[in-house]
């Protein structure tokens, strides 16, 4: 993990604009550092060489400036630091949102949802500590260190050189430190995640454990586990404790070595103890960043790991050039032999469809699938679980790549287009926070009450008020209720556009058999009316009901 | 607690080794006061003194060892350019030397003695909540029902090692330091050992006010922004499906932007608050120093002029002005420490109030061991006494939720006897799966539940269970072997036994593709689907052998097709046993599998409009 990922100037201007800010802060801080051990030094030195309060007032007056001006720039470092922190993770935050735009949904299904919306929502928050507690840290290492050294080797050339060469040996014997943590860490690695989550196994199990009459002895159970978990965290502790002792090992030794050789040089009368104590009060603030960087580079790692999962998502470029579908350039006459004969000018086509995907779950070829849905029909397509239905229905949407051809009536189906003419509910209901009535007229500005009445009524959810407001992921509805109102949805969408093709996805999993009836009815009187109405189903009640069932594996049985 | 001062309450409150931060901290921070339950969960979290203390006295020494290491350093300075003989300095200069070492071997000593004191109170902690949710698992853990408000619970619980190691070590060892600095100052000379009192005392007082009123409004101003955002952001990710096939996502983007931007302006204009607690420690730091020139300067020229006893000498000088520098870089971690504490605290206030102290009404406390029961032998004739033994009867059986306003579900008449197959249908909300947490007493009931014929409030829970299983709704499943998720059903099960049962459930394949019992099903079953849990778990039911087996929702997380095979499967091995089933379930069942029906209707006629049970 790099300290400061050039990939995070690239994606967040803020982020740029504040290392700008954060240097000069850096700088100024580092001045005002030295202006404060000068002043101390002449001070002390002057009052031991018995000047005065008079004498001396001048001096303490530029002291207590010089310590305003400290506590003002620590201020405004964390301000900006603050400031910097909201707005690069307001920029990664749109830039994400941006992205996932573009890819579509079956990109965002690889890589995990509930993992990018807590990245995107909370995530990100982590890196507060980053901009706020470490990055300063290490401007302030780039900057302060290098200048408070040139100042002591100026002042006083064998102190200069003494931190000179106790300096390099931190960031050495850290790295050695952290290679050995990392090899211990890998070692206990499974075993501290595996304990580590013990707890929480055994909390959210108790009631399993309860039915199984297993409960009493757990207590003891979480004892031994907890133990466990210390003892090998412990070892891994001691290791990695042990850079820290570097660190401070350096950095004390340093200003104790230098004090020592002040002292002696001061007996002899080589050295003034104006320039002793002067040199005296930087040493340690020579070391001061590098320590910070090194306590604090764990309070930035969260944020480090969670810049750098955005960033793995801003640098998976965009699918090549080439488009999502293939057209198909076969003997097209050939392809459809069963159809050729019976003219169907607006029916939907689906010819030698192979979804390409990268990996299916069973490790199969997803099937080629070649059907005819025509106007007026309820259709509906059937399949064994994982056959890759909802994943045909993805294909029509757009959302995945994939071979051969789907045409509606004359027009080749083109990927990544707008599909005006379709109207979809998919196997989650996929309900937002709003009214139903909100939910039902998604996509439009305003919602026609009738028509919301008449697309629920036609889901077999008629009596659902449009105007109850629903939570997160439509809280409030049962799952059949939550169905029919996607159905609804979808059915509202179909009417007002006009669309030619109303597809439901296991619209009716979650219901009982009269409201599934009610809406078979409804999609029977949908497809009267002209529509190619496609349901994914094995229903014995859907089945029933319909003019063509047609199996996944292509044979379409009318 | 009236000590003036933070740091002294915190350090009076370190050497009794007990919890008295909270005390300390919130005299500053006085927005809320800790309840009673809050206090017992932090002392729960705060490891006795007899692990604390060897570690909080190595972080005293070692921060002591930074101040005298600056101290000393000065006085050799000092007095070196007086140039005395070199002998009069080799105390000084071993001091310089060692109190380097000291700082570093204390600092590593402090920390791995600490985080093993935290880690062996986490032990006790954990048991000591666990063994408060015993008795209340599940329906008793206050909205823990959901599985991230658990993963939630058990983070604030672990998160509670934050107390000893975050805010009461840091605190008191400042609090020691310093005062020992004071009264080290002091004894050099009052006038500056007063000045350096007053500068800490003024900074930790206005720092801990500045962190806490600043941050509880920034807080205040910025979570419900902040929660606005993750919960929109969250609906566009889920959604992304929907929103894209509707046309609607431009418009949720412009949407979530407007959030954002909100956001971060108040980020924004929350940020000029952020850095007044580093800039008040670091205004005093200075202050301390000046005042302590300011006093030194006029005692020394009377020292030096005067030549006096009382008076003060150069390196002493030195010594009282440098001093305040490092015990305020010690002070410096208090800021840190009062931020884990507010953090420290919230947790603990998660903790105590999803595990009340107090069972509710509504969860079935145990019988006491002990208590005769009378259980009516059978007669000659009619069904054996074993088989009475596993007839259920429920008689106007009611239920209700803690918290609830009304019973979840009322007035149930059910007969179970060995061989009966029952499906329970009804609209969401009515109740059945109240209905089958009563039946195994993780609900306490109203009305009448007994089992063969013994009511069964007056049996242990234990024994009830023994009799009545549960398939739930969502199984849970350890990350661990397939064998260890099978085996804590029947612990002297040999491994025959369990692949008969995988079979059983038509797992074989499945189990044997992916190596067999030893299979790891992953955290919270995160490698197996669905429908292999359910069936997991009904393989598990059928090792236990429970006469009666109620079977919640077994297909709510299963698509269609698994689901109606699931059932079928569930049913016929009830069948072949014997076994008395109650399948809950709003799917229809074929009716050659199961030998009667019963419909739970919704309760008020509003929802049970809305599910489709009476007419709109």
């Amino acid at each position: 993990m790099r300290p400061l990922d050039p990939r995070l100037l690239r994606y967040a201007s803020a982020a740029r604009w504040f290392l700008l800010v954060g240097a000069a802060l850096g700088l100024a801080q580092t001045l005002v550092v030295v202006a404060f051990a000068w002043f101390l030094s002449r001070a002390i030195s002057l009052a031991v060489a018995g000047y005065g309060p008079a004498e001396l007032a001048p001096t303490l007056g530029a002291l207590v400036v010089v310590v305003v001006a400290r506590a003002a720039l620590v201020w405004l470092l964390e301000v900006a630091a603050s400031r910097g922190a909201a707005s690069v993770k307001s920029q990664l935050r749109a830039r994400v949102l941006g992205r996932l735009a573009e890819r579509g949904p079956d990109w965002l299904a690889g890589t995990q949802s509930a993992g990018v919306a807590t990245l995107v929502g909370q995530g990100l928050d982590a890196l507060d500590n980053y901009f706020a507690r470490y990055l300063p840290q290490l401007l302030l290492a780039g900057i302060a260190t290098p200048i408070l050294v040139l100042v002591m080797l100026w002042q006083d050339l064998p102190s200069g050189i003494t931190v000179i060469v106790v300096l390099p040996f931190i960031p050495l014997f850290m790295v050695l430190i952290g290679q050995a943590t990392q090899a211990v860490q890998r070692a206990q690695w499974d075993a501290l995640q595996r304990l580590g989550a013990g707890f929480l196994d055994l909390v959210g199990g108790l009631a399993t454990l309860k039915i199984f009459g297993r409960e009493a002895r757990q207590a003891d159970r979480v004892r031994t586990i907890t133990e466990a978990y210390r003892g090998r965290t412990m070892k891994v502790l001691r290791v990695s404790f042990l850079s820290g002792f570097v660190l401070e090992l350096g950095s004390s030794l340093s200003v104790a070595l230098v004090a020592v050789s002040i002292g002696l040089r001061l007996v002899d009368g080589s050295l003034q103890l104006g320039v002793g104590l002067f040199v005296l009060l930087l040493a340690p603030e020579a070391f001061l960043p590098v320590r910070q960087v090194g306590a604090q580079f764990h309070a930035a790692a969260d944020g480090l790991a969670a810049a750098e999962d955005v960033f793995a998502i801003l640098d998976d470029a965009p699918a090549p050039a080439a488009p999502l579908a293939a057209v198909w350039t076969g003997p097209t006459d050939a392809a459809r032999p069963a159809n050729a004969a019976r003219p169907a000018p607006d029916a939907l086509r689906f010819d030698r469809v192979r979804v390409r995907r990268s990996a299916d779950r069973a490790g199969r070829a997803a099937p080629e699938f070649t059907a005819v849905f025509l106007p007026g029909r309820l259709s509906v397509i059937r399949g064994a679980s994982g056959a890759g239905k909802s994943t045909l229905v993805a294909a029509l949407q757009g959302f995945v790549p994939f071979d051969g051809q789907i045409s509606l009536g004359d027009a080749v189906v083109v990927p990544g287009t707008p599909r005006p003419w379709l109207a979809w509910a998919g196997q989650r209901p996929g309900l937002l926070a709003g009214t139903i009535a909100d939910n039902v007229a998604l996509g439009e500005s305003s919602a026609d009450p009738a028509l919301v009445h008449w697309a629920l009524r036609e889901a077999g959810a008629g009596e659902l008020d449009p105007a109850t407001r629903l939570g997160v992921n439509g809280d409030g509805l049962s799952g059949g209720q939550a169905q029919r109102v996607a159905a609804a949805r979808a059915v509202y969408r179909a009417r007002l556009h006009g669309c030619r093709v109303l597809v439901l996805d296991e619209p009716s999993s979650a219901l009982d058999p009269v409201a599934e009836q009610r809406l078979v009815s409804g999609l029977r009187r949908l497809a009267a009316e002209g529509l190619i109405v496609i349901v994914v189903s094995h229903r014995p009640l859907l089945r029933d009901a319909a003019d063509q069932v047609v199996e996944l594996d292509g044979a379409a049985h009318v | 607690m009236s000590e003036p001062t933070l740091d002294a309450a915190a350090a009076a409150a370190a050497a009794a080794g007990a919890v008295a931060a909270e005390p300390a901290v919130s005299a500053p921070a006085r927005t809320r006061r800790l309840s009673t339950a809050t206090r017992a969960i932090l002392r729960l979290a705060q490891p006795r003194a007899r692990w604390f203390l060897p570690g909080l006295a190595a972080g005293v020494a070692s921060m002591l060892c930074a101040v005298a290491l600056l101290a000393t350093s000065a006085w050799l300075i000092t007095r070196a350019a007086e140039q005395p003989p070199i002998l009069y300095l080799s105390m000084a200069v071993v001091g310089v030397r060692a109190f380097a070492l000291g700082r570093s071997a204390f600092r590593y000593l402090d920390r791995l003695s600490s985080h093993d004191a935290a880690f062996r109170q986490l032990s006790l902690l954990r048991v000591g909540v666990f063994s408060r949710i015993i008795p209340l698992a599940p329906a008793g853990l206050a909205d823990t029902g959901r599985g991230e408000l658990l993963t939630r619970l058990v983070r604030d619980v672990d998160a509670l090692q934050d107390l000893p190691l975050r805010v009461v070590q840091p605190l008191a060892t400042a609090g020691i330091v310093a005062a020992l600095s004071v009264a080290g100052v002091w004894s050099v000379l009052p006038a500056a050992g007063l000045t350096l009192l007053l500068s800490l005392v003024v900074a930790g007082v206005l720092g801990a006010l500045g962190s806490g009123v600043l941050a509880a409004r920034a807080e205040r101003e910025l979570a419900p922004l902040r929660g606005n955002l993750t919960g929109q952001v969250l609906e566009v990710v889920e959604n992304l499906d929907v929103l894209t096939a509707f046309g609607a996502l431009t418009g949720r983007l412009d949407a979530l932007r407007r959030a954002d931007e909100l956001l971060r302006r108040a980020t924004l204009r929350r940020s000029l608050g952020v850095g007044v607690q580093g800039a008040v420690l670091s205004l005093f730091a200075g202050a301390a120093t000046v005042a302590a020139l300011a006093v030194g300067i006029p005692a020394l020229a009377a020292g030096g002029s005067g030549g006096a006893a009382g008076g003060l000498a150069g390196p002493a000088f030195a010594v009282i002005v440098l001093v305040p520098m490092a015990v305020f870089e010690v002070f410096g971690t208090v800021p840190a420490a009062l931020g884990a504490w507010r953090e420290v605290r919230s947790s603990a206030e998660r903790v105590a109030t999803a595990v009340p102290t107090e069972i509710p009404a509504e969860i079935p406390v145990e019988v006491p061991v002990g208590v005769p029961v009378e259980i009516p032998s059978g007669g000659a004739t009619g069904p054996t006494r074993g088989e009475r033994a596993r007839i259920v009867e429920l008689t106007d059986l009611g239920a209700r939720w803690p918290g609830a306003a009304s019973p979840a579900v009322t007035g149930v008449f059910l007969r179970l006897a060995p061989g009966d197959r029952v499906h329970l249908a009804g609209p969401s909300g009515a109740g059945k799966t109240s209905l089958a947490q009563a039946l195994v007493r993780f609900l306490d009931y109203t009305g009448s539940y007994t089992l063969g014929g013994v009511e069964a409030r007056l049996l242990p829970q234990s024994e009830v269970r023994a009799v009545v299983g549960l398939c739930e709704q969502r199984p849970w499943l350890f990350d661990d072997s397939i064998r260890q998720n099978l085996l804590f059903a029947r612990d002297t099960a040999t491994d025959e036994e369990l692949l008969a049962v995988v079979d059983r459930v038509g797992l074989a394949e499945w189990a044997a593709e992916r190596g067999g019992l030893d299979a790891r099903v992953g955290e919270r079953g995160a490698l197996v689907s669905g429908g292999q849990a359910q069936r997991i778990a009904l393989a598990r039911a059928l090792l236990a052998d429970f006469p009666v087996l109620v079977v919640d929702e077994p297909t709510a997380n299963v698509d269609e097709e698994q689901g109606d095979r699931l059932v079928r499967d569930i049913l016929v091995t009830a069948a072949e046993d014997g076994r008395a089933v109650l399948l809950i379930s709003h799917t229809p069942v074929p009716d050659e599998l199961i030998t009667a029906r019963v419909t739970l209707p919704g309760r008020d006629p509003g929802l049970r409009r809305a599910a489709g049970v009476l007419p709109a």
